[in-house]
């Protein structure tokens, strides 16, 4: 019995060293940026703490997590969309956690309630058009996409893409599901061609004249602009971008953002982490490395996106887009966008 | 009934049969995950009926079908041209036409994508000629069109190798016999040759299916949703895992009656094969414009599905090769020749054990559980690192459970390269168990038997004959895991520890940041190492071949 309590002892001890000199935390990211690597070189440099990176789609790190449980090394999982975050943490893989410097630093909206997620950065979702070829007049809201004026000029990626499901997902918050569905037809239907591509291929179509408007997330145009290729350049100047539905409940955005893995053996380090991508520090990167939208209010934006100009976010609580995804892409699936 | 089942179990049961039962079942585990699924409808299964089934199964056909008939127009003549008659060229291209193989449909994939975009003109100049239904037609047609070809211009090696394979073995004195009999070339072809060759070109179709089915990259980036594109779209947007399980389960069982079908026509053609004294045919040599044509038959599929990409690459390459080969670039190429050259080695001598095996116990039970479980070739590498995940997940928190006083997480499979090397080996057991069992069917024949008749145990004929005999068959299955594996993508993603990245999940990073260019850096090494590999095979199973 001795022997067995001095083994339990041992083994006690030798988890608690490890959580003491456990100066690492491990982060499941969806994000593929090379800028994130030097804002984690930075964090590490900061607090000491070292940072692992496994990166797939988030779909697929919630399986992961799901399957590895409570032995996972996860201590963070980093998605591009709120709606993920919101999946994750109905599966019951995030735990919530207290930390004034986020709640502090991050609008309310734009976290979890239970402060399971928090979102780091802004994205927007918008209409990217050809100046020539589109009337001011023309461009209102994404519900008048739906117009017959539109046929044959329409341009989107794939409904299982995680954007368009939660431009979906908010405008069945909106009108509900039988009007989403009519609308997704619509649309569908006003298509120069059927989904295919990613973001950056849309803006290329319109830019070469096949479709006049796509519906993109704004940061692509910033990095078609700022790419290192001339020809991902001309075309990048070339379009023009308008925010919808500003006269109503305002332009649908979506946050990349993270949550504390449930299996975390390290939170401490994983809530410091958060903190330092709420600080000014990193939030000011985000603007200028990868054009998204600092989730912060007292950083500046770059010049490109003050080029753009301000705009009103629909204020939909980000939570909505993972609680109707399901209803998202079932309502795709009914009205024919493949 | 059960008795007797019972009692042929237990006879099959001695070291070799047990052992390799035990790798199969282990190997089968991840697989019977997913095939858990197959029978209870989940809550979207109707709704898929309703909508989208009938699309992604449409889809699924019209371009396997499109895919097999340009690939065997690519293989076929080429493989009859370079066996039967002599071009200028004919040596190069014997085994250059197996080089497409070297370049993943991914990567294909994005080299071929600047055609829709350049035809943009021409498509907005239809729609102002001929209004937009013709033009959404031209479009349509212009995708579907350019995506068949292209697959089928990387794909068609397995028909090619395998239409060559056996059309190399055919009888001299048989097309000879023919042609004295005042057939034409042409009819020698397709009355005789075509025919004989039969079991070998349906098991390269089946390959070429299987890669049709298996693609997810190149047909959601053309906006062909196919049914394995449309098990994610289920899994992961509809949050249904079931009906998701129920669609990987059906393309199961869709390439395991494509493979039984495959198995029975070799099984009647079997008393077609040549004896080994069969003298392989003599070519004739071609001149002026037969010569010229044969010679651009073999440049076409070649050029479409190597030079070209290969090209494009390089160039690309040249362009940004500074800003993509940074020092780590070099460590993530270390960790790909490293595991992919490990597991390989592994699962080539699995792969061994097994055929051997199932060839020295011809039974019924051993020879099905070895069959399904090489089916991991036949569904989707995500699919697969799901079931691996979730088997090893189990196995870690047994494993958790009991250890729980000791060191646990060390002990812990999840994450660890061994989960990525085990995933490999369920997922490729196929390409490398398929060239054995056919080498030890086709180089070693009867004798081994003969030797073990002769009193020598099956252990020591596998070293003393067997092996010997198969050097070159086990270093072209060693070389096709080899290459599979470096090209491999999905699940490497999923299963890899932190900070671990491979040639083709650095490819694949560059390509979703839109650095194109970039990416043609790792894809470029992907293909060369590919394509060096295969130079290898074809070296190694010239000196085995008399």
């Amino acid at each position: 019995m001795k022997l067995f309590s001095k083994i339990v002892l041992a083994a006690i001890l030798a988890n608690l060293a490890t959580l003491v000199s456990g100066d690492e935390i491990t982060l499941y990211s969806h994000r593929h940026y090379d800028s994130d690597r030097d804002l984690y070189a930075a964090f590490t440099k900061k607090s000491g703490i070292k940072v692992n990176v496994v990166k797939a789609s988030a779909d697929e790190l919630i399986e992961r997590l799901k399957a590895e449980g409570e032995n996972s090394k996860a201590d963070i999982l980093m998605t591009v969309d709120a709606g993920r975050l919101q999946r994750a943490k109905a599966a019951g893989l995030l735990q919530s956690i207290e930390s004034k410097v986020l709640k502090d630093r991050i609008p309310a909206s734009y976290r979890d309630p239970e402060n399971q997620w928090f979102g780091l950065s802004v994205r927007a979702r918008v209409i990217v058009y050809a100046a020539d070829r589109v009337k001011p007049s023309e461009l209102s809201t994404y519900e008048n996409l739906a117009s017959p004026s539109w046929r044959g000029r329409l341009l989107a990626r794939s409904s299982s893409n995680i954007y368009n499901q939660s431009i979906m997902a908010s405008i069945i918050a909106q009108h509900g599901v039988n009007d989403a569905r009519d609308w997704a037809a619509a649309v569908r239907g006003n298509m120069a061609r059927p989904p295919q591509g990613n973001d950056r291929d849309q803006i290329r179509a319109v830019a070469a004249g096949l479709g006049d408007a796509a519906l993109v997330n704004t940061y692509y145009v910033g990095l078609l602009i700022n790419s290192s290729n001339a020809k991902d350049r001309e075309i990048g100047n070339s379009v023009s971008l308008f925010f919808p539905n500003q006269k109503d409940r305002g332009t649908p955005v979506n946050v990349s953002g993270a949550g504390i893995a449930k299996a975390s053996k390290n939170p401490e380090g994983a809530i410091k982490f958060l903190e330092f991508l709420a600080s000014k520090e990193a939030q000011s990167t985000f603007p200028q490395a990868t054009y998204e939208y600092p989730v912060s209010t007292d950083v500046p934006w770059s010049n490109l996106q003050k080029t753009w100009g301000e705009f009103k976010p629909d204020t939909l609580n980000l939570g909505m887009l993972g609680e109707l995804n399901e209803a998202a892409a079932t309502v795709f699936n009914e009205s024919g966008w493949e | 009934m059960l008795a007797k089942l019972k009692r042929n179990f237990k006879q099959e049961l001695d070291p070799w049969s047990g052992s390799t039962l035990f790798l199969a079942l282990i190997i089968l585990a991840p697989l019977l995950t997913v095939a858990i699924g197959l029978g209870d409808t989940g809550p979207k299964w109707e709704h898929l009926k309703s909508t989208v089934l009938f699309g992604y199964v449409s889809n699924t056909i019209i371009l396997s079908l499109s895919v097999v008939i340009l690939a065997t127009l690519f293989a076929v003549p080429s493989a009859w041209l370079v066996t039967a008659y002599e071009f200028p060229g004919r040596g190069l291209f014997s085994w250059a036409l197996a080089l497409p193989l070297a370049i993943p449909t991914y990567v294909a994939a994005f080299v071929y994508y600047q055609f829709p975009e350049a035809a943009i003109p021409l498509l907005v100049y239809i729609r102002s000629a001929w209004g937009i239904d013709a033009f959404q037609t031209a479009e349509t047609l212009l995708r579907y069109g350019l995506l068949a070809t292209f697959m089928a211009a990387v794909l068609y090696p397995y028909i090619y190798l395998s239409a060559r394979a056996s059309f190399s073995q055919q009888r001299r004195q048989v097309i000879e016999a023919a042609q004295t009999l005042g057939r034409s070339p042409r009819s020698v072809f397709l009355s005789i040759a075509l025919p004989l060759s039969r079991p070998a070109l349906a098991a390269g179709i089946g390959l070429v299916v299987m890669e049709v089915i298996n693609d997810y990259g190149a047909v959601h980036f053309f906006g062909v949703p196919t049914l394995t594109e449309g098990i994610f779209r289920t899994w992961f947007g509809l949050a249904d895992r079931s009906s998701a399980l129920r669609l990987a389960g059906f393309i199961m069982v869709v390439v395991f009656a494509i493979l039984l079908l495959e198995k029975t026509t070799r099984g009647r053609a079997r008393f077609a094969e040549p004896s080994n004294s069969a003298l392989p045919i003599r070519r004739r040599r071609l001149k002026g414009l037969p010569a010229l044509a044969s010679s651009m038959t073999c440049l076409i599929p070649l050029t479409l599905g190597f030079l070209f990409p290969a090209a494009q690459l390089l160039i690309w390459t040249s362009q940004t090769f500074s800003r993509v080969f940074r020092a780590d670039f070099i460590h993530h190429l270390l960790n790909s020749l490293l595991l992919a050259f490990a597991t390989a080695l592994v699962l080539t001598a699995l792969s061994l054990l097994i055929a051997y095996t199932v060839k020295l116990r011809p039974g019924k039970w051993l020879r099905g559980i070895v069959g399904i479980s090489a089916l991991g070739y036949s569904i989707p590498g995500a699919v697969v690192a799901v079931g691996v995940m979730v088997s090893l997940g189990n196995v870690d928190r047994l494993n958790a459970s009991w250890l729980k006083t000791e060191d646990g997480p060390k002990l812990l499979l999840s994450g660890t390269l061994t989960a990525i090397g085990f995933a490999y080996i369920v997922r490729f057991l196929a390409v490398s168990l398929q060239p054995l069992q056919s080498g030890l069917r086709r180089v070693c024949g009867s004798l081994d038997e003969a030797s073990r008749t002769l009193g020598v145990g099956p252990a020591k004929t596998l070293c003393k004959i067997n092996i010997p005999l198969l050097k070159g068959t086990l270093i072209a299955a060693f070389t096709l895991v080899f290459v599979d594996i470096l090209k491999e993508l999905p699940l490497t993603m999923i299963l890899r520890p932190a900070n671990f990245e491979t040639m083709a999940t650095t490819a694949f990073s560059l390509a979703k940041e839109g650095r194109i260019r970039e990416c043609a850096v790792p894809s470029f090494i992907i293909l060369i190492t590919g394509a060096i590999g295969l130079g290898l095979i074809n070296r190694f199973l010239k000196i085995e071949s008399p």
